[in-house]
C-alpha cells in the first residue's frame, strides 16, 4: 500500500516540501485536518499538517529533525502509509476578517490550507507568515500571498520583508484599533500560548493548532490529551485546534517532548545505518 | 475408574521469559495432546460445549484428538469458531467450557484451550484447508473494525456468500488482538494467519479506512444492504485525578498499542518509542493491567506494581494471567487506590499518592466493595503509570453516527437479534455491550451474521 512521492524539494536548509499520492486523503480535506504517516513498515505514526490537497495528492512541509524526517529526506521515494484526514477541520464559514499566522514549517502548511479554505468562503483574510532571517524564508510558491487578501512575509531579525514576529506585529495593529474577528495560528507552541495571552488582552477569538505527539489518532490512546477549559480533550479527534485562551498550556508544552532522549537515540541508530545524515 | 491428573503445559522458565516477547506456554505435543484428550470421558450431554459462546463441537474435537484425527478436529473446529488459535490462548476457560467440564470437581477439568490451541496450531502447521464458501450472493455487507466481532462476523456472512467489505482504521487488522494482546500471550503471526483466512475466502479489508472520516456512515447505508459495526470500546477511561497530565503516565491502551501494534519492544529497530522507568505502577488488576505489567517488566522495569482497590480473589483477570504475572515477580499491591499523582518540577511523574482501601458490602458486581479509610494516604515512588481501567466505545464514531442509539456511556443499543435502532445496521462485541471477552464478541459477531442473512432474505 505504498504511496509515492511525486516531488521533494528543499525549502530552506532545515525544511523541505513533499507531495505524495494519498488519493483518499485528498478527496476529503478539509483546512484543519491532519494526516497520519508512516514512512516504512516499521515507522512510527505520525501527525503531519496539509498544505494542500490537489488532484488526488498531498503536500507537506517537513523539518528535518528526527530519524524519521531524515530518513525520508535522504532515503525514500515512497511512504509506507498515508492515513487520513485525521481530526476535525476548522469551521470554515464567513467570520468577516481574518488573521492567520505561523512561524514553524507545519503551521505554514496550515496557513496557506486556512487563508485558502475561508478566502473562499468570503473573509477577508490576511496571512502573517514570520521566518528567523532571509535566509530561512520558504520559495514564494509555497507561501500564502496568492491565496489571502493581505499578506506580510517576516522576519524577526528584519533582513527581508517585515520586522518582527508575527505577535508584535499583530499587536500593534490591534493596538491601532484595525478590526480582527478572528485568529488562527500554528507552529512554535510556547509562540502560540504567548499568542493567545496577546489576543486575551484584545478579546479576540483565537483558535491555534496545538500540536502533540499521538499514535494510532484515533481517540483510542490518549497519548495527545490536551486540558481545555479544565476538561481533557483528544488533539487527534476533538483537534488538532482548540481555543487558546482555554488550554492548559503548561501540560501541552511539556507533553510532545516526552520521548526527546530516545528520539535522540533513533536518530543514531539510523545514522550508524546510513540512512539518515 | 480414577481420572489421571491434566497434563502439564509446558512453559518457557519464568526468569527466562522475562526478557523475551515469545509465547510463555509452549503448546501440547501430539502425544501431550492425546494424553490430555484421553481424559475426557465423553458425557452423553456435555456441558462444555453449553458453555462455550460460539458453541464449539468441544466433545468431538477432544474425540478426533484422541484417535489422533488432527485433521478432522481442526476442521471441525473451525465451523464453528474462524479463531480457535486465538481463543485456545485467550478464553477465560475457567469461566466458560473448563468451569463447566464434568471434572471441575476433581479440581482438574479437562484442558480444552490447551487443545483447542492445539488442534488449531496443528492445522495451521500442516496447511489444513477447505473451502468452505457457499454459492456467491449479490448482496453486500460492510463490516466496521477489524476486531474479533467484525472478523467472527465477516468469515460468518462470507459463508453464507455475502460480499463483504471490512473497514479498519488502524494499519492492520485485527482490532484488540494486534493492537492489546501482547505477542507472550497471543503471537501475532498466529493472529495474521487466522485473519489470512479470511482474506483467502475472498473478505475485502480495507486499511486506514475510518468510517465518518474516509466514508460516511450515510454512504455505507447507501452503498451496502446490511451494514455490521464492531466498532469495538477502544477509547481508555482516565481516573480523572490530579497528575495525569504528567509525562510518565499511561493509559494502558497507550502503553499496549506502542508495544505491540508498533512494536516498540524492538526499538529502535523499529521507530516508535516507549519509555519504562525503573519503578512501575500500573493500576487496575484485570487481564489488560497484567498484560500492561508484563510488558513492562519485559521492558525493563526492575519492579512492577499491580495497584487494586480489591484483593486479588476478585480481579477481572483471567486465572492463568495473575499466576503467570506471580510466577515473574509482579508484585501485588492491594486495598489501595490512587488519590493524586505527584512529579518534578520538568513535570514525570514521580509518584502516586495511595489511600488504603477496606472491603465493605457486596456492590452491584457482586464484589464487595472498597472504602477508603479515612487518613491513611501515603505516597509510593514510581517512574511509570500506567492506567489500566477498562475502555468505552470510540467517540469518533459515534459522533459520525447520529441516530444510531447509545446508553450514557456510548455502548450501542442492539436488539435480541443485534441490530441496532438503525434497520439494517447491526452490531455486536464491546461496541454494543462495553468491554468484554474476544470470545464473547466472537459470538456475537457470528450470530449478528445469522440475524443479517436473516434480515437480508427477508426473513
Amino acid at each position: 500500500m505504498s504511496h509515492k512521492i511525486t516531488r521533494k524539494m528543499d525549502l530552506n536548509s532545515d525544511d523541505f516540501y513533499v507531495e505524495v499520492e494519498a488519493p483518499l486523503v485528498a478527496e476529503r480535506f478539509r483546512a484543519g485536518n491532519f494526516t497520519i504517516l508512516m514512512t516504512v513498515p516499521h515507522g512510527e505514526r505520525i501527525p503531519m499538517s496539509i498544505m494542500k490537497a490537489e488532484d488526488g495528492k498531498i503536500s507537506m512541509f517537513i523539518k528535518k529533525l528526527g530519524k524519521t524526517s531524515r530518513e525520508l529526506y535522504k532515503e525514500l521515494d515512497t511512504f509506507e502509509n498515508v492515513i487520513g484526514p485525521m481530526g476535525k477541520p476548522i469551521d470554515i464559514k464567513n467570520y468577516g476578517t481574518v488573521v492567520v499566522a505561523s512561524d514553524l514549517v507545519c503551521g505554514h502548511a496550515e496557513n496557506y490550507a486556512i487563508c485558502k479554505a475561508l478566502k473562499e468562503a468570503g473573509n477577508k483574510v490576511i496571512s502573517y507568515q514570520t521566518f528567523p532571517t532571509e535566509k530561512e524564508i520558504y520559495p514564494e510558491e509555497v507561501l500564502a500571498n496568492d491565496v489571502c487578501d493581505e499578506f506580510h512575509l517576516t522576519t524577526e531579525d528584519g533582513s527581508k520583508g517585515e520586522e518582527g514576529h508575527y505577535i508584535d506585529l499583530l499587536e500593534e495593529r490591534l493596538e491601532n484599533g484595525e478590526k480582527v474577528d478572528i485568529v488562527f495560528a500554528g507552529g512554535s507552541l510556547p509562540n502560540l500560548k504567548e499568542l493567545g495571552e496577546m489576543t486575551k488582552e484584545y478579546n479576540i477569538p483565537t483558535i491555534v493548532t496545538v500540536r502533540q505527539i499521538m499514535v494510532d489518532a484515533s481517540g483510542m490512546c490518549g497519548a495527545c490529551r490536551v486540558f481545555v477549559d479544565g476538561e481533557m480533550q483528544l488533539a487527534c479527534i476533538d483537534g488538532p485546534m482548540f481555543d487558546a485562551h482555554k488550554i492548559d498550556w503548561g501540560a501541552a508544552l511539556r507533553r510532545p517532548k516526552m520521548y526527546a532522549e530516545m528520539e535522540k537515540v533513533a536518530l543514531e541508530h539510523c545514522k550508524e545505518l546510513g540512512r539518515c545524515e | 475408574m480414577a481420572i489421571k491428573p491434566r497434563v502439564p503445559v509446558r512453559e518457557q522458565p519464568a526468569e527466562e521469559r522475562i526478557h523475551n516477547f515469545n509465547s510463555v506456554p509452549y503448546g501440547y505435543s501430539e502425544e501431550e495432546a492425546i494424553a490430555e484428550a484421553q481424559r475426557c470421558i465423553q458425557c452423553p450431554n456435555p456441558t462444555c460445549e453449553a458453555g462455550c459462546p460460539v458453541n464449539i463441537k468441544i466433545k468431538d474435537m477432544i474425540r478426533l484428538i484422541k484417535e489422533g484425527k488432527f485433521a478432522e478436529s481442526y476442521l471441525l473446529t473451525k465451523q464453528d469458531n474462524a479463531f480457535p488459535a486465538c481463543t485456545g490462548r485467550v478464553c477465560p476457560q475457567e469461566d466458560q467450557c473448563e468451569g463447566v467440564c464434568i471434572l471441575v470437581k476433581t479440581g482438574q477439568p479437562i484442558n480444552i484451550g490447551k487443545l483447542e490451541a492445539f488442534v488449531a496450531d496443528w492445522g495451521r502447521e500442516h496447511n489444513v484447508t477447505e473451502e468452505t464458501v457457499s454459492a456467491s450472493k449479490e448482496k453486500k455487507v460492510a463490516v466496521v473494525g477489524s476486531g474479533p466481532a467484525g472478523l467472527a462476523c465477516a468469515a460468518e456472512l462470507r459463508k453464507f456468500g455475502y460480499q463483504v467489505t471490512m473497514f479498519e482504521t488502524l494499519h492492520k487488522p485485527g482490532g484488540v488482538l494486534v493492537y492489546g494482546i501482547p505477542n507472550f500471550r497471543l503471537p501475532k503471526e498466529i493472529v495474521q494467519h487466522e485473519i489470512d483466512y479470511l482474506e483467502e475466502i475472498g473478505v475485502d479489508i480495507q486499511l486506514n479506512m475510518t468510517v465518518g472520516q474516509n466514508i460516511s456512515f450515510d454512504e455505507l447505508r447507501e452503498n451496502y444492504d446490511a451494514i455490521f459495526l464492531g466498532t469495538g470500546a477502544g477509547a481508555p477511561q482516565f481516573m480523572g485525578i490530579e497528575g495525569e497530565k504528567l509525562n510518565g503516565v499511561y493509559s494502558a491502551n497507550e502503553f499496549l498499542i506502542r508495544a505491540n501494534l508498533m512494536k516498540s519492544y524492538l526499538f529502535p529497530e523499529w521507530d516508535t518509542p516507549i519509555s519504562v522507568g525503573k519503578k512501575v505502577g500500573v493500576v487496575g488488576a484485570g487481564n489488560v493491567a497484567m498484560d500492561a505489567a508484563r510488558t513492562a517488566l519485559r521492558l525493563g522495569a526492575d519492579e512492577v506494581y499491580i495497584i487494586y482497590r480489591r484483593t486479588m480473589e476478585f480481579s477481572p483477570a483471567r486465572n492463568e494471567e495473575i499466576e503467570h504475572a506471580r510466577e515473574e515477580g509482579i508484585i501485588f499491591k492491594e486495598l489501595v487506590n490512587p488519590v493524586r499523582f505527584v512529579g518534578n518540577d520538568q513535570g514525570w511523574v514521580t509518584g502516586v499518592e495511595l489511600i488504603k482501601m477496606e472491603l465493605s458490602e457486596q456492590d452491584s458486581s457482586g464484589r464487595p466493595r472498597p472504602v477508603p479509610v479515612e487518613g491513611s494516604e501515603f505516597i509510593m515512588e514510581l517512574d511509570t503509570v500506567i492506567e489500566a481501567l477498562g475502555t468505552v466505545p470510540n467517540r469518533l464514531f459515534l459522533s459520525r453516527a447520529p441516530g444510531l442509539k447509545t446508553d450514557r456511556k456510548g455502548v450501542i443499543l442492539a436488539d435480541d437479534n443485534r441490530m441496532t435502532s438503525i434497520e439494517g445496521v447491526f452490531g455486536g462485541g464491546d461496541a454494543t455491550s462495553g468491554a468484554a471477552t474476544v470470545i464473547k464478541a466472537l459470538g456475537e459477531g457470528k450470530r449478528a451474521a445469522e440475524s443479517i442473512r436473516d434480515y437480508l432474505e427477508g426473513k
